[in-house]
């Protein structure tokens, strides 16, 4: 086996027993990116030769020089940082994301920034000023979005792990779409500062993984207070440790009883009845939840929030101190509209048409206003819910990856496939997006929804799942 | 028929800097006297993935200005953004309290055209982020005719209060009055030096006229004045131009416009209005403030400037203008009360700070908190004045020369050769005599009863104070003299 | 009620967006579609309810007042193609 090959805790006891270098990893990773990357695409911005500087730098640290890769839209200082956007141009931020700099002071290499839809509004990864990005899988195939780079990547084998971010979806769809763990944190477990914000009080950033215990890993390296992020909590001290001693015993699972009546491609119930069945034999209850509320309104929740909350975000891209502009305007205004109506592209522009629509003077109580109060009634009907059950099963999407370019023509059905993962964000909870299995060729997942704060249980949860049901291995990349 | 007859019915936003070191969300310094563009991070400046951070003394220094205004404060408000693109705001949007302020109402007290104390309603106070600066390139470094402007963050992210009155103000006076208490007010709490040439004070006005024949015209929002003059200027001139509009017959139309100080006109803004909506600030939760953390604040709460000077006038006997003229400063106002403290007589040492004190203050370009003579030393020289041991005229002169060479009373007396309790009995007739005998034509003019308006004494008491050198009392020479003449 | 294509395209100019004509009918279809999305929300009675805020109680934390100045506004004005000086240069403000 080759060190690209290896899981990130398989990769750190190898390199403590110096059976590869951090070098040797380096240039396994390098390479396995040199032959795949043709065929995906993950890539905005490729660092790994300067990279290679950092390679010696403090050995003693828990990630010495594993390398890793970030979303598009977590700032990084001097490297340029794209949110997958013409209107961002080369700007280089001048500072680093925080959860970047946990990772890159625990010693953590970055080969690059990868793709993403562009401000992650989308769930393809093929809406990016950079062109979209294959399915290591299938290549014919998206790879999810928007954090489909990271998820493409993780799978590919390029690096162990990756950073994304999830306001509706965006992590634990292209991790099941790509046959990797996916883990969207409880909102205010992981500092949002320097993430490019689409949807801030959705926004969280979250881990990719080849295994539920890499993701446990990552997680107790940026689940942390940091003072820069307002919204996150001080109080909390989750324990991530990796512990084979866990159990389901007497733990509910609930299935959500509104969602019985959808849907589901074949392999994806197929896969919820396997999972069913780990569970029980892991001495679990399933039972069964009601969440009307979200079944009928989270979707339209969750848009008209998410776009009320992203045109004021995009607000900022006015060409004046950042990124793409204009030189000739004779007028501000004409600068700004210039700037911004070549800066974004077609998605984005609905997005912030849509936004700016909703929060008018006139329509503000009827629709802005209303999805708040909607959004409480979510959140209510799963702090109930979460009364009867410790967590609840579903898929993430109801169908495997589409083909490249075969995504739906009316977006907003596309939205409604967002149905499993966006509630979640609305509640600030954590979701856990894991591997169940192939179907032919592509990897099928599920996710497993917990109350806030419960995402060490979630990952426990994970661990014995992933026991029954295997790792998945690293996607041909398209390579014959 | 009857003429017909106006009110002026006007509301006033006033912007107010807030006293901090750092700005409202970053670490940045507030000094926005720094080289342009070198007090700014990415936070101010509104980079991509930045978050804000409140500051902690700003929001003291909210509900101490709320105090100052008589408001209540809420145990919870909220941040919000109002979006609107303009060079000079980083974010595209403004983060404010606006929708649910810090503050509940309040009010100020000013006086109507009749003398009688009434209310101007506060709506509210609220906190809030300032702009940028931008500078234009136009010859008369306006924003009219310029064809590129340059923009300086520095002040962008300072912390300002938003305070909105309800439209109680009837006149210009009246809105003169109010911001003059308001600031008066806000500058004792300590929420705000509040310095006029810094603009540090902004105003913006709500004019509309209400007519005796039952019309009412529309509101006009009046921007861009930046003095009291300005403020009283334009609203004098929009009452000016919608009275004629509606004499006229006219509608007066529902518009802003801006205040040009330069040609003393209002006229119609040119910079599109673009709307504005709110939202949530996402990135902000909710400030809650407790009944303890309220009660700590308010237990902060100086003596207010006209309570202040109501105790001078009814405990102390100072006359009212001389108390309105003390508490207007209030350094000026903590040194008389620390003269009082050391024993002087109240009247005596206001009358000195308000006259002798703000001369040498004028003169040598002085604040009274870089004055440095003692206030318990100008209460031994005023002290001694009251006692008869310094004439009017020695203390003044002890007073300067002490200010010119900083040296202690006594040795001030010294150099100045001047023997204290004075010239009185012997001495003083000896002087008498001598001027008597040296005048014998004007002491015939008196004694032959031609000096009908007492001319001929005065002068003769003159001649005899100058003799004594100014350290014989007036009083007695006056007696002394009248006897004489007998 | 449904926008018209000339309601969308001044919601587009206050975002400071010029549409073309294929992108303003994309935008009028989505927008409408979106709105009629929303009028689900009229059939739940929300009056008595209280707007989302924190997904649960947080204060606002609370940052003292202590001057940190960031070091490199340099990096800051190197990302301004319109730093002229120590300024951001803009054009004119004023409309015509």
């Amino acid at each position: 086996m080759q060190p690209f090959e290896y899981n990130l805790h398989e990769i750190l006891e190898k390199l403590a027993a110096k059976e590869f270098s951090p070098a040797e990893l380096f240039e396994s990773c390098k390479n396995r990116i040199d032959s795949c990357e043709k065929n995906i695409h993950a890539f905005i911005t490729r660092t790994d030769e300067t990279a290679k500087a950092q390679l010696d730098k403090n050995p003693s640290s828990p990630l010495a020089g594993v390398p890793t890769v970030l979303k598009d839209n977590l700032c990084t200082k001097g490297i340029r940082t794209t949110a997958a956007s013409k209107i961002l141009g080369n700007w280089k931020p001048p500072y680093d994301a925080s959860a970047w700099k946990d990772l890159r002071e625990a010693g953590a290499i970055l080969m690059g920034k990868v793709n993403m839809d562009e401000f992650a509004m989308g769930n393809t990864c093929g809406n990016s000023a950079f062109g979209p990005t294959a399915n290591p899988n299938d290549i014919s195939r998206v790879p999810g979005g928007s954090s489909g780079g990271s998820a493409a990547a993780v799978s590919a084998g390029y690096v162990p792990f990756a950073l994304g971010s999830d306001t509706g979806g965006s992590i634990r769809q292209p991790a099941s779409y790509c046959g990797v763990y996916g883990l969207k944190p409880t909102y205010g477990m992981v500092s949002r500062y320097g993430l490019i914000s689409y949807g801030s009080s959705l926004d969280q950033i979250g881990p990719f993984a080849r295994t539920v215990r890499d993701l446990q890993l990552v997680m107790s390296l940026i689940a942390k207070y940091d003072p820069m992020d307002s919204s996150c909590f001080r109080e909390k001290h989750p324990d991530f440790t990796h512990r084979e001693d866990v159990s389901l015993k007497g733990k509910k699972v609930a299935l959500v009883k509104e969602f019985q009546s959808f849907t589901l491609d074949a392999p994806i119930a197929e896969a919820m009845n396997k999972v069913k069945k780990i569970l029980e034999d892991e001495g679990a209850i399933i039972t069964e939840v009601s969440l009307p509320v979200i079944a009928r309104y989270a979707v339209a929740c969750y848009y008209a929030l998410a776009m009320s909350e992203a045109h004021t975000n995009l607000e900022r891209y006015d060409g004046v101190r950042l990124g793409y502009t204009v030189k000739d305007a004779t007028g501000i205004k004409e600068m700004f509209e210039r700037v911004r109506s070549y800066g974004f592209g077609s998605e984005v522009k609905s997005r912030i048409i849509a936004g700016t629509c909703l929060t008018e003077p006139v329509r503000c109580e009827e629709y802005y206003v209303a999805a708040t109060k909607v959004r409480t009634l979510i959140a209510q009907e799963f702090t109930r819910a979460f009364g009867e059950t410790d967590f609840i099963l579903q898929p993430v999407t109801p169908s495997l990856p589409p083909k490249i370019g075969e995504v739906d023509e009316d977006e907003l059905k596309g939205y409604e496939t967002d149905l499993y993962t966006l509630p979640v964000n609305l509640a600030g909870l954590p979701g856990l997006s894991f591997f169940t299995g192939y179907s032919d060729t592509l990897p099928v997942g599920l996710q497993l929804i917990g109350p806030r704060w419960s995402d060490p249980e979630l990952l426990n949860a994970g661990v014995i799942i992933e026991r029954h049901t295997g790792s998945p291995k690293i996607a041909n990349g398209g390579l014959k | 028929m009857s003429e017909l007859t106006f009110t002026p019915v006007i509301g006033i936003e006033i912007h107010i800097r807030l006293k901090s070191d750092s700005k409202l969300f970053c670490s940045c310094s507030t000094n926005t006297d720094a080289p342009a563009n070198t007090n700014i991070c990415p936070v101010c400046m509104g980079l991509p993935g930045t978050l804000p951070r409140l500051n902690h003394r700003v929001v003291e220094q909210g509900m101490l200005a709320g105090f100052a205004l008589n408001c209540g404060i809420r145990p919870k408000s909220l941040f919000f953004r109002k979006s609107y693109f303009y060079p000079d705001l980083p974010k595209g949007h403004q983060v404010s309290q606006c929708d649910l302020p810090i503050t509940t109402s309040g009010y100020i007290e000013v006086h109507d055209d009749n003398g009688n104390l009434k209310k101007i309603r506060v709506h509210h106070l609220h906190l809030e982020e300032d702009v940028g600066s931008l500078h234009h390139s136009a010859s008369d470094g306006r924003l009219e005719g310029a064809d590129t402007s340059y923009v300086d963050y520095n002040r962008s992210g300072t912390p300002l209060a938003e305070i909105v009155s309800e439209p109680d103000v009837a006149s210009a006076r009246e809105a003169v009055e109010y911001v003059t208490t308001l600031r008066r007010r806000v500058i004792y709490s300590g929420a705000s030096d509040v310095e006029l040439e810094k603009g540090m004070m902004r105003f913006d006005a709500n004019v509309s006229m209400k007519c005796s024949d039952g019309r009412w015209g529309k509101k006009v929002e009046v921007k861009n004045m930046n003095s009291f003059k300005a403020l009283e200027r334009a609203i004098e001139f929009e009452i000016k131009r919608q009275k004629k509009l509606m004499l006229a017959g006219e509608d007066v139309m529902q518009e802003t416009r801006h205040w040009n100080d330069a040609k003393g006109i209002t006229s119609p803004s040119r910079v599109k209005e673009s709307y504005r909506k709110f939202i949530v600030e996402p990135d902000l939760p909710p400030l809650y403030i407790s009944q303890e953390w309220i009660d700590r604040m308010r237990a902060k709460m100086p003596e207010m400037p006209d309570v202040r000077a109501d105790r001078y006038v009814n405990e102390m006997g100072v006359p009212r203008e001389v108390a309105d003229f003390l508490t207007d400063d209030k350094n000026l106002a903590d040194y008389f009360e620390a003269c009082v403290k050391a024993g002087a007589k109240p009247v005596r040492a206001a009358h000195w700070i308000r006259t002798e004190v703000l001369r040498v203050l004028n003169e040598k370009q002085l604040k009274i908190s870089d004055f440095h003579f003692k206030p318990e030393v100008l209460t031994d020289l005023v002290t001694r004045v009251d006692e008869g041991k310094l004439s009017t005229t020695q203390g003044k002169e002890v007073f300067d020369y002490m200010i010119a060479n900083s040296v202690s009373i006594d040795d001030a007396v010294k150099s100045l050769n001047i023997t204290e309790g004075g010239v009185a009995g012997n001495a003083l007739s000896e002087i008498i005599e001598a001027v008597l005998k040296a005048n014998p034509d004007v002491l015939e003019e008196i004694k032959s009863g031609k000096d009908k308006k007492g001319k001929k004494l005065k002068f003769l008491q003159g001649l005899v104070m100058k003799e004594s050198k100014g350290q014989a009392k007036p009083q007695e020479v006056a007696e002394a003299i009248a006897e004489a003449v007998k | 009620m449904k926008l018209t294509s000339e309601q969308v395209n001044d919601i587009a100019l206050e975002s400071r967006l010029l549409l073309t004509e294929q992108e303003l009918a994309g935008a009028v279809r989505y927008i409408n579609n979106f709105l009629e999305m929303l009028d689900r929300f009229k059939e739940l009675d929300l009056k008595d309810v209280e707007p989302f805020s924190f997904a649960e109680a947080i204060e606002c934390p609370l940052r003292d007042d202590t001057v940190i100045a960031f070091k490199d506004n340099e990096a800051i004005l190197h990302e301004s193609e319109h730093v002229d000086g120590p300024y951001f240069k803009v054009p004119r403000i004023m409309e015509e």
